[in-house]
């Protein structure tokens, strides 16, 4: 799944309605579906490449989330393991499948 | 009987401080100290060439075992010659997960290792640190015959329960090069013969187990070389300079947690001095219970502290500012201005505190012991095991979404900066309005338990042996009084003005950066702590005394024995015989008490369990202390080395300067009376 493209010399996010959206309208709500989206297996962006974007609204935008979500997505193993850090050594004592 | 020690070092471990090893030394212990049988119970490791050279070289029956590193706690894991391949092969495999100071191995782990648990000799810590505690404990009770103590008290503690294990007493003793000092922990166990099976077997039956040869719980050994004394009130008696205050001094060191009121430590001294002391503890007692008294004030406290309306006010201000500002431009946006980005407000990030408690408190459902059987009658086991789990389960899911939205805030912040930076369009301030309105809420809240916790009032009157101490708050009546309680030289006059606003008190106490924001607590509210008289006025000097030497007595329960060296030499008979000898009995109904004693009044009145007494002798020019020991009716006392005297003629002598004296005194008050 592609959560950032460039397209026309513009920026897109993938938006909960499974459709491209410019990134000027972007808000926090749809930087939250990004982020869950990008800790899932496919996730995909187009390259952050400051001549393909004209617009210069959305080369900022698309520079800051794309910086973060491409770095998360690498990540996605250790933030998982990380947010079951609390009570693991009780969960898995009180006989919940270990993770 | 049989004398056994099932808890001994042999190898230095990364567990224990580096010592030594000593074949000599551990063959004089189990000589000096009569042993019949012994156990090797090395920290998570067995050395079974070592074992078999010891074996080899005592005459009594040695054990191999390990003390293996349980989640909560240590047990003893005791097997016998015949298992010893099997049982090398199982403490390898221990050692092999136990690899660094801090590793644990829990009991499921241990289970595994040694298969059926029950074919071993299992004992855990138990009245004895570390203990093994909650689920880990139930758990090992499956298993074990008998529970470790580390005190004669704790034995008999856990004999007298009938809801408690079989307890055990051993030294846990390093055997190391050059010791000449032996410890006295150790059980007698009523089996014929000694068997891991007869082991096992005794153990389950606590009239079997007891800490004399042959006088039950009645007495225990107290020196090495064989010294008894009553586990409950001993007295000891002797002449000046017989070795009373020595003796007292090797229980003193033979027992680890001893309370010792010395001779004369309490009597009344210099006057300034003795005034300086004792209201220095008093000052102690207060800032204790002050404490405890305002703990949860404190966190109150804590919570306000960080609260700076002022700052909330300026931020509040700052939006609406921004606000107006950008709906006047609302007609000159630029793309950057235009981004929903531009004025996109941050997550509210808070960590979920209730369910981390909720997760805390079915915890402790669980894992409680004490009340297991009444929160089984109401709740089955495995429902509140899948409630943790299921809320466990809830509090991961926040915190991933605490996460993500920390990552959102991230992003939006700095689009929003580099956004500004490319127009000269107005940012809207970012303000956090349910926070701001809940800091407001807070401080009311505060306000109100500040006036409530300054309002005048006893907060505790105990009754103490004739005295009480009350504890009571009040405001305080001005800037010296906070000073006073804060011990420092700052001065409060300035602060101390908006005293009766707390809120505004609390800004200038931070405001002021001489003070310590974690002792804030103290400067709210006026505690005081007077000991009063049995007719009510605050005690003299005298009485000062005598209320510090009870609250010794009284002391003495969070230790392991008491030891008290002549009260009579700072006190009169009325207060020794109404309050000290009614106290010290109490005291002796459940730990070891030794009075040295000449008085007649404390030593003849106070119905002991147990009679030592001291003399020194010289013989061919040499000073030789003994010690003659028996029940209080037995007609002679006799020593370890199976001396002995009359008990008559050593009591009357000790406590009424002899017979013929005595007998004098009978005559005088006859002739008095008549």
């Amino acid at each position: 799944m592609k959560l950032l493209k460039i397209e026309k010399h513009q920026g897109y996010f993938f938006s909960k309605d499974q459709e491209y959206i410019p990134l000027d309208r972007i808000t926090k709500e749809s930087l939250l579906t990004l982020v869950d989206l990008a800790l899932e297996n496919d996730a995909e962006f187009d390259e952050f490449d400051e001549d393909q974007i004209k617009n210069q609204a959305h080369q900022i935008i698309y520079k800051s989330v794309y910086a973060k979500l491409s770095a998360l997505s690498d990540e996605k193993e250790e933030f998982i393991d990380e947010s079951k850090r609390l009570f693991l050594k009780e969960y898995e004592k009180y006989g919940g499948p270990s993770s | 009987m049989k004398k056994i020690d099932f808890h001994i070092h042999t190898v230095p471990t990364m567990s224990d401080a580096n010592f030594t090893f000593s074949a000599v030394a551990l063959k004089e212990y189990v000589s000096v100290a009569n042993l019949d049988a012994i156990a090797i119970t090395n920290h998570d490791m067995f050395d079974a060439a070592q074992y078999q050279e010891i074996n080899s070289s005592l005459d009594v029956d040695v054990f191999p075992g390990i003390e293996v590193n349980l989640e909560t706690g240590h047990v003893l894991i005791i097997t016998d010659e015949s298992n010893l391949d099997v049982f090398e092969s199982c403490a390898k495999k221990i050692e092999g997960k136990i690899q660094k100071i801090g590793d644990k191995i829990s009991i499921d782990e241990v289970k595994a290792i040694f298969g059926d648990l029950h074919k071993y000799l299992v004992i855990p810590h138990y009245e004895k640190k570390p203990a093994v505690r909650g689920d880990e404990l139930v758990q090992v009770l499956g298993y074990a015959e008998a529970g470790e103590v580390d005190s004669a008290k704790k034995f008999i503690r856990v004999a007298r329960d009938e809801g408690l294990v079989t307890p055990v007493l051993f030294s846990d003793i390093r055997i190391r090069e050059g010791m000449s000092v032996f410890p006295t922990r150790q059980t007698y166990i009523d089996c014929g013969e000694i068997s891991l099976g007869s082991l096992k077997k005794c153990l389950q039956d606590k009239t079997k187990v007891a800490l004399s040869k042959e006088d039950g719980n009645k007495l225990f050994e107290v020196f090495a070389n064989g010294q008894q004394i009553s586990t409950g009130l001993n007295i000891l008696l002797g002449a000046r300079s017989s070795g009373k205050t020595y003796t007292l001094d090797r229980i003193n060191d033979s027992i680890e947690r001893a309370k010792y009121i010395r001779q004369f430590s309490l009597v009344q001294k210099e006057d300034a001095e003795y005034e300086r002391e004792f209201s220095n503890d008093i000052k102690k007692k207060r800032s204790r219970f002050a404490e405890e008294y305002l703990g949860e004030f404190k966190s109150v406290l804590n919570d306000v502290v960080g609260i700076d309306l002022r700052a909330n006010e300026v931020q509040v201000n700052s939006y609406i500012d921004s606000l107006l500002k950008s709906a006047t431009e609302a007609e000159r946006k630029d793309s950057f201005s235009k981004a929903a980005l531009f004025d996109e407000s941050l997550y509210s990030l808070k960590e979920d505190k209730v369910l981390s408690d909720l997760i805390g408190s079915v915890r402790q459902l669980i894992e409680n012991v004490e009340y297991r059987k009444v929160i089984k009658k109401h709740v089955e086991l495995q429902s509140l095991r899948n409630l943790a789990l299921e809320l466990i389960e809830t509090l991961w899911e926040k915190e991933a979404d605490r996460k993500k939205k920390a990552i959102v805030n991230a992003i939006v912040k700095d689009a929003k900066q580099r956004l500004r930076r490319r127009t000269s369009a107005t940012q809207i301030e970012d303000v956090d309005l349910y926070q701001i309105k809940m800091d407001q809420v807070k401080v009311a809240r505060f306000e109100e338990i500040v006036e409530q916790l300054r309002a005048e009032e006893e907060i505790s009157k105990e009754h103490f042996q004739g005295f009480s101490v009350v504890t009571s708050k009040s405001p305080f009546a001005g800037a010296g009084e906070v000073k006073a309680v804060s011990g420092q030289k700052v001065a409060f006059s300035e602060c101390y003005k908006d005293y009766s606003r707390p809120y505004k008190y609390l800004r200038a106490l931070i405001a002021n950066e001489a003070l310590t924001p974690s002792e804030f607590y103290k400067y709210f509210v006026k505690i005081d702590y007077k000991i009063l008289n049995r007719d009510g006025s605050e005690v003299s000097g005298g009485e000062r005394s005598e209320f510090r030497l009870l609250q010794e007595i009284k002391d003495a329960q969070n230790f392991d024995i008491l030891l008290i060296d002549e009260p009579e030499s700072s006190f009169d008979n009325v207060f020794l015989k109404s309050d000290v000898n009614q106290m010290i009995k109490e005291m002796a109904a459940y730990m070891p008490v030794v009075v040295v004693t000449h008085n007649n009044t404390v030593g003849a009145s106070i119905d002991a369990d147990y009679l030592l007494y001291a003399r020194k002798e010289t013989i061919k020019g040499e000073v030789v202390y003994s010690l003659f020991s028996g029940h209080p009716t037995d007609s002679r006392l006799t020593s370890v080395d199976d001396h002995s005297i009359d008990n008559y003629d050593a009591t009357l002598d000790a406590l009424e300067a002899g017979k013929a004296t005595y007998i004098e005194r009978g005559r005088m008050y006859e002739a008095i009376k008549n």
